[in-house]
């Protein structure tokens, strides 16, 4: 099971704004999509959702192709949720209680389930269950974007795009959500789309990770070799390492020793880097 | 130079969202402000420019204030308000247009408009992009631009709310050094942030949190004492560093020339 795509490229408004992209997308994984504004991130998002039916190439899901007509494209991708990047994008209902149903209604959820759904849902994105009955439009930056997230994960999709999530979320709530994510992905082998502008998020959380850059993939690999191996691609891209990988090689200059470690998460390299830093008198010495 | 004294506010009679918030910002100062969704502080950046209304107390401008209608238009000139870059925040065709549209609405005069609108590029590093079109620009730039429009108006202060958060590595870099380059010619800064690292660099931190001011210091000050806990704040990554390496030496935002300067030459 996965979505695939092969020499997929697509044109907006005259504009090649993805170019030749192959890739399989595994069910199962945390994939995070980084690259510069411009690169083309939402717009592969949008061709995995079905949202750009005027593509070249090739999109299969779970080896079916893409259906043209709009009617078996829409069921095709109905298990894909995507969670756009400016919450106002889609958020269009009147109180928050029409807007979180909105979602499992039309996959025809019965009222029982999504009611049940509610309370579980709100508690996942650290949303009061007062909420409910107010009008999405008077709320705070972050109360939106956890409207926004709770509406889609609500109806329990097999893939869920998220573009941006963190952004304007508080310090705890942006570590609590991506820590609740990563568990409802795992617990339940879903697929995670994640599109970050966070080099030390997605360091922490991705199995996968894809570097997109003037409308094409310049990379697809692990995070460890991304971030810390061939690092060559994210230099092309623009693209800064994660601190606690700058930190490793800030250490490794000064010590003038190469430190191993297999994770470019931020407690594995802390770890590391203090065992040098505590020897760095002797290191002198010697 | 801004003073806050006794501010109440709430939207909805019973539901108050600040209660007495007092505190004032010198002319020059850098000063972040923090606290968790929903906490108020979009609210605060409204009344700073009078977009709202205190319900109760006063916000004051020098010897403005926005409770009194003659002096709003000065006000809303003198405090600009720099938000999250959506990406249709452009309403005409060019840079440049983009910049002198602000100032009609001013009836700025047509010699000074174009001085005014040099200069404003000039000061965040976009004189030439001037006719650049808005799709062809990052989002830095974009946002870049937006601060011009702003800055063409003459503020005294500059409030950004959140101005950061939607933008690349490379952009939010750029909008940062703009801000703070501004700071270093003497423009008043509030930063509405939730990046910690952001913080850290700002000269005085303002936290935000049931309707008070719950904290009011320097961020070193913040970030060491046991506040945090009781905040959905987290610390920022020089702090952490800080405590996995049992440094407790001067905290720094650039935790690369403190960890420099803690290893021994030869
Ligand atoms: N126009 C409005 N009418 C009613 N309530 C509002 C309105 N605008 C904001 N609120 C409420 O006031 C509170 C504070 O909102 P505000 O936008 O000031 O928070 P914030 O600190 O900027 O949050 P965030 O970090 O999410 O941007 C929130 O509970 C919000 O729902
Ligand atoms: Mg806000």
């Amino acid at each position: 099971m996965a979505y695939e795509l092969k020499q997929v490229s697509v044109s907006l408004a005259g504009r090649e704004v993805l170019r030749d992209i192959s890739c399989t997308l595994q069910e199962g994984k945390w994939i995070s999509i980084i690259g510069p504004t411009g690169a083309g991130k939402s717009t592969f998002a949008k061709v995995i959702k079905g949202l750009i039916p005027a593509y070249k190439g090739e999109y299969t899901l779970h080896r079916q192709p893409l259906p043209g007509d709009s009617k078996g494209r829409m069921k095709a991708v109905r298990e894909i949720g995507y969670v756009f990047q400016y919450p106002e994008q889609q958020i269009f209902e009147t109180t928050v209680y029409k807007e979180l149903t909105f979602g499992p209604k039309m996959l025809g959820h019965s009222r029982g389930r999504i009611e049940e759904a509610l309370e579980p849902v709100l508690r996942q994105v650290g949303l009061p269950a007062e909420i409910l009955s107010a009008s999405p439009l008077v709320l705070s930056g972050g109360q939106k974007r956890r409207v926004a997230i709770a509406s889609v994960l609500i109806t329990d999709p097999k893939l869920l795009i998220l573009d941006e999530p963190t952004a304007g979320l508080d310090p705890l709530s942006r570590q609590a959500l991506l820590q609740m994510l990563r568990e409802w992905q795992q617990a339940n082998h879903r697929t995670v789309l994640f599109i970050s502008h966070q080099m030390e998020d997605v360091a922490e959380y991705s199995d996968e990770v894809m570097v997109f850059h003037e409308g094409q993939l310049l990379g697809h690999s692990d995070p460890g070799t991304l971030f810390m191996k061939n690092t060559e691609i994210l230099r092309r891209a623009g693209l800064p390492l994660p601190e606690p990988v700058q930190l490793l090689r800030l250490v490794e200059e000064l010590s003038g020793r190469t430190i191993e470690v297999d994770s470019c998460r931020e407690r594995d390299i802390f770890d590391k880097v203090r065992l040098v830093w505590e020897a760095r008198g002797l290191h002198h010495d010697e | 130079m801004l003073i806050f004294d006794q501010v109440h506010y709430y939207y909805r009679k019973g539901q108050p969202l600040l209660a007495s918030v007092s505190f004032e910002i010198q002319e020059g100062e850098f000063v972040a402000i923090v606290g968790g969704n929903g906490s108020g502080k979009s609210t605060l950046a409204r009344l700073m420019n009078g977009l709202l209304q205190p319900r109760e107390g006063e916000v004051r401008l020098g010897h403005l204030s926005t409770r009194n209608t003659d002096d709003l238009i000065k006000i809303r000139e003198q405090v600009g308000l720099v938000f999250q870059s959506p990406d249709d925040q452009f309403i005409t065709t060019s840079v440049l247009d983009e910049v002198v549209f602000g100032l009609e609405n001013l009836r700025v005069p047509r010699e000074e408009m174009s001085v005014r609108v040099k200069q404003a590029l000039r000061a965040v590093q976009m004189e030439d992009y001037a006719e650049a079109m808005p799709h062809k620009l990052s989002g830095g730039q974009k946002q870049r631009t937006a601060i011009a429009s702003i800055l063409a108006m003459r503020p005294r202060i500059l409030v950004f709310d959140e101005a950061t958060s939607m933008l690349d590595p490379q952009g939010r870099s750029q909008v940062l050094s703009v801000m703070h380059e501004l700071h270093r010619q003497g423009m008043t800064i509030i930063h509405i942030t939730h990046h910690m690292d952001e913080v850290l660099e700002a000269e005085r931190v303002l936290l935000l949190n049931g309707g008070a001011i719950a904290f009011d210091g320097t961020p070193p000050e913040l970030f060491r004492t046991g506040t945090l806990a009781d905040h959905p704040l987290d610390q920022p990554f020089a702090v952490r560093l800080q405590h996995a390496l049992g440094l407790n030496t001067g905290l720094k935002a650039d935790w690369k020339e403190m960890i420099r300067t803690q290893w021994p030459t030869s």
